[in-house]
Parts: C-alpha cells; structure tokens; sequence
C-alpha cells in the first residue's frame, strides 16, 4: 500500500463530498442550535432566550406523549416484524422454485413510497366502506360506531401493522442474507453426531446469527422512531394525540402552530439522541459483523 | 447413451433419489410461499384495480369484486398536471443522484482505502446526517430557504436531497470499495500510473455495477421522498408524493386518480428491486450486511 500513502490525496478526495455535507447538515445543526436560544415568532427571528425553549419543551406534556407513543408504536411493530422475518428467511431459505422472482416481489412494500404505503392501507380501512372495514371489522362487530384509524385505543396499533407490513419484508432479506452466509460445517459436523433441526436451529443458527440480528435490530429501531409519512396520510396524529409521534408532534408544532424555538429546541435533542444511537449502531455492527 | 448410465449405477442412484425428495419438499414451501407473497401484495393489487373502476363500484357494500372498466381516471390525472409532477419528480431525482455519484464516489473510495485521521468522527457525522429523522433537517431548512428564496426551486430541493443522499452513498459504497482488493492499484501504481488516474483507470470501472447500484437506490429514495417536498417544495416544483395528498379535496377523496398517482410512483421501485436484488439490502443496512 505504500505506493498510495500520501499525506494530503485522500483528503482531497474526500474534501467536495465533506463541504458540501458541511453545508447541507452541520450548517443547519448549527443554525437550529441558533433558533433554539432565540425567540422566533413567525419566522422572524427575536432576542436571545437561553433556555426558555428547552424548559418549555420539556414542560408541554405532548413531548413527553410523543416519546411514549412511539415507544407503544415500536413495541408493538418490532416483535412482529422480528418474528415474520426470521420465519420468512427460514422459509426462503429452504429449496423453494423461482425465488429470484419471489424475492424482490415481496420487497414492494418496503421499497415503495411511504406515501403510497398510507394511501393503500387507508384503502384498505377507510370508513366502513374500505375492502377490510367492511369485510372484517364490520362484519364481524369488532369497533361498533367508529372506524380502525379514528379509534382513539386501536389507531396506534392499526399503524403499527401497517409498519409491519411495511417493514417485515426488510427483517427477512437481511435474515436470509445472514442465513445464506452461514458456514457449512457446523452443520455437517450436528448432523453426524444426530441433531435434530431444532437444536440446530437453537445451538447453532440462532446463535450465529445473533450478531446480525443486533445490527439490524438497532437499525429497526433507528428506523421506526422517525416515521412519519404513513402516520401524516392516515392519522395526522389524531385521534387526539393517541398516534403523535415524535415526527408528527415537531412537525405540529413548527408548521401548525409556528413554534418554532420550541420545535429547534427539539431537534437539536433529537439529534443529538441520533448521534448516540447512531455511534452505537457503528460501533456494534464494526464488532460483531467486521463490517465499515 | 445407456452406457454411461450402466457404467457407473451406484454413483448415480442415490444422488437423484436425494434431488426428487427434496423437489417433492420444495413444492410445498414454494406453494407457500407463493401464497403469503399474494397476501402481501394483495392490498397493492386492490388499489391497483381502483385505476380502472368506476366510483360506484370503489367502496360498494357489499364488495364489488367486478366491475366494469373505466378510463376516466386517466382523464382527470392528465387533465389537472400529474403528467408534470412526474417529470418534475424524474428530475429531481435523477439530477440529485447524479450530484451524489460526482461528490460521493471519490470520498467513499477514500474512506475505505486510507487511513484518516479522524476517520471514525468524520464516518459518524456522515452516519448521523443520514439517520436523524427529516423534521429535524426541515425546521432550519425551511428558516433558512425562505430567508435566501430557495423555497420551492430546483437547487433549494438538491440541496435538501444531498443531506441523505449523499450520506447514504458514501456508506454504502465505501463498503463496496473496501470488496475491491487493493493488489490491482499497486501493480498500476508500479506500471506508472499516478494516483489520480489509478481512481480513475482502475477504480471506477471496477466499481461501475456498485454505482448503478447505489444510485439507483439514492434515485428511489429521492423518488419517494415527502417531507422535504412537501416543506421544501411548492406549486413550482412538486413531486408526486406530494401531489398524492392533493388528491383528498374538499368534495371528497379522488381515488381513482390517487391510485393511477401510486401506481406510476411503483414504477422505478419495480424496476429497483428486480435489477438490484442482491445489492438491496447491503444498501438498506448502511452495508453492514453484505446481501
């Protein structure tokens, strides 16, 4: 490698890519930085407000509804989407005809726009008329007199599944992928000595395929806590606050009611909670899967 | 050509009485597997049918399971401007991901290759500016952008795309850099070449499927992207997911249109995930897992 060392080339490589990330990212850190200390009353930029921003944020109880609701929305979305697609790997993974041509049919629903994603799914329950409120929410007298996603107790976990459907298909290709590298030998070497599949599923896959499942877990986890998208097409939030997320309840407070010191305030701490996880996340995925 | 066969029975006949017992398993797995990727995709496909169904028979109790076909959905979509809230969308999308390969392939190729100093720190800003949530980038953008005219232009909206964009690309494709191995830039640095054209001869074109690859995923999320659009944006510049909302108007929700809309929005993701099967997930993972 020595022939490539030099003290400045790969800083100039990297130096157009940095100045603009600079400008499209630190740049507006700082300037949110900026606006959280500031009085700001619709756009205009007032005095200098320490921390009366941050106080007040911290004492609006929404922040902390916000904080619990998508807590409630991870801890219903993420079992399920872990289980599915653990078991949709396992299921790929057995010798199955076309699977070049299953596989990416069955990653529509992550890939697609999130924005068509709440489309469908609002379809697929509107009022007591969609193709499922009328079939199976009605028909069967489950929610009298309201429909899933105005149901102050069943919106949340209405879009919870809708995450799931969204999501699961992400969990089982990662899956896959880690069972498709898994090495060869254990496995001959269990079924000499007469393992049956589930203690080969439990002694060996599961535990090889830890590290991977901690990686894309944490990812998951990243993921669920910004969405936004599907939440704005089919709750906006309501009923109430009973679906406000983290995104939806900035997103509120900024451009509906134009709070906007508060909302940088708010930010700048989500951000900063991002720069943790994130750092986790490096530092977990560079240790167990030697990846970066 | 039997005697090959009666040359050598013993070998042959326990091979192929494995493959058929496994080809008798592999029909049930496929069948059901056949059947949950139906049920995954069968509220796509239901929505898909409202393009072509009158507003009678859309929400019809009990459910009209068919129904005669109609084009006047079509109508409505070219009439009011969706045609030009595609092309805007083609190219937004196509210009920031452009962008993103100029700017991104060289730094990627540096953050795999050589040892930095403050690589971990730099690495991680890069990480953070992708995964922090968009409503937080959109607060100081939007201060920002009303403050410099950029609401709602072309440059204002390629400038927000590059904060995800370009982050994402650099990850994703230093990981790819770091698959190359390096013995092919030294025996060129010993034939003559300067660095430069090292990234340039050897590197790049190595590289060539990964950038397709990578860009492709950047032009996908560029394609679905809302918020920024949505904050950002503005009657000048508005692209589909945008114009989706729109279509919930105050005489009712047109969903006829909504779903041709939806359905000209899955295009490139169908042509994404069928050409980048492998390299799907290695991107969805920040490579972390190699698909």
């Amino acid at each position: 490698m020595k022939p490539l060392e030099n003290r400045w080339y790969p800083y100039a490589l990297l130096a157009p890519a940095f100045l603009v990330l600079v400008v499209v990212s630190l740049v507006p850190f700082l300037f949110a930085m900026y606006l959280s200390f500031h009085q700001v009353n619709f756009g205009r930029i007032g005095d200098f407000a320490g921390w009366s921003n941050y106080s007040r944020l911290l004492d609006n109880e929404r922040t902390w509804n916000s904080l619990w609701v998508a807590v409630k929305f991870i801890l219903i979305a993420f079992p399920l989407q872990f289980i599915l697609g653990l078991g949709g790997a396992l299921l790929l993974n057995k010798r199955v005809w076309g699977r070049s041509v299953i596989l990416p049919l069955l990653f529509i629903p992550t890939m697609m726009a999130p924005i068509v994603v709440g489309l469908v799914w609002k379809v697929m329950f509107a009022g007591s008329w969609g193709l499922l409120s009328y079939n199976i929410v009605e028909r069967f007298g489950l929610l009298p007199g309201t429909s899933v996603f105005s149901s102050p107790d069943y919106a949340l976990i209405a879009l919870a599944l809708v995450d799931v459907w969204q999501w699961t298909p992400f969990m089982m290709l990662a899956f896959f992928a880690g069972l498709q590298a898994l090495p060869v030998s254990p496995y001959r070497a269990a079924a000499v000595d007469g393992a049956t599949p589930m203690q080969m599923f439990f002694r060996l896959t599961l535990p090889l395929m830890a590290p991977l499942m901690v990686v894309i877990g944490m990812l998951r986890f990243i993921d669920a806590f910004k969405v936004f998208d599907t939440i704005y097409t089919l709750t906006a939030g309501g009923p109430g606050t009973s679906t406000e997320v983290p995104s939806l309840f900035a997103y509120r407070m900024s451009f509906e009611q134009w709070r906007i010191g508060e909302s940088a305030a708010f930010a700048v701490l989500v951000w900063i909670g991002f720069f943790i996880l994130c750092s986790l996340f490096y530092h977990v995925a560079k240790k167990k899967l030697n990846a970066f | 050509m039997n005697q090959p066969a009666s040359h050598a029975p013993a070998v042959t006949a326990k091979p192929i009485k494995r493959i058929s017992r496994q080809e008798r398993v592999s029909v049930f797995w496929t069948l059901l597997l056949i059947v949950i990727a139906f049920i995954v995709l069968f509220p796509v496909l239901w929505v898909g049918s409202f393009m072509f169904r009158p507003d009678s028979a859309m929400f019809a109790r009990p459910t009209e399971w068919l129904f005669e076909p109609t084009l006047v959905h079509f109508r409505y979509v070219i009439d009011n401007g969706f045609i030009g809230y595609l092309g805007t969308s083609f190219a937004l999308a196509s210009i920031s991901t452009l962008l993103v390969i100029v700017l991104g392939t060289p730094a990627a190729y540096a953050f795999a290759r050589f040892k930095l100093r403050f690589r971990d720190d730099l690495f991680l800003f890069v990480l953070a500016t992708r995964m922090a949530p968009p409503i937080c980038m959109v607060i100081p953008f939007y201060m920002i952008f009303s403050n410099m005219g950029l609401i709602d232009t072309y440059s204002g909206l390629t400038l927000a795309y590059l904060t995800f964009n370009l982050s994402f690309y650099i990850w994703v494709m230093s990981s790819f850099c770091k698959d190359l191995p390096v013995a092919l830039e030294e025996v060129a640095i010993l034939e003559g070449y300067n660095r430069f054209e090292v990234f340039l001869r050897v590197v790049l074109p190595l590289l060539r499927s990964a950038i397709v690859a990578t860009g492709m995923l950047c032009f996908i999320f560029a394609w679905n992207e809302f918020m920024f659009a949505f904050m950002l944006g503005g009657q000048q510049v508005k692209t589909l997911p945008v114009a989706v909302p729109e279509l919930i108007t105050t005489q009712g929700v047109r969903w006829g249109p909504m779903a041709i809309v939806g359905t000209l929005s899955l295009v490139p993701v169908m042509l994404a995930v069928f050409l980048l099967q492998k390299h799907i997930v290695r991107g969805l993972t920040m490579g972390a897992v190699k698909g």
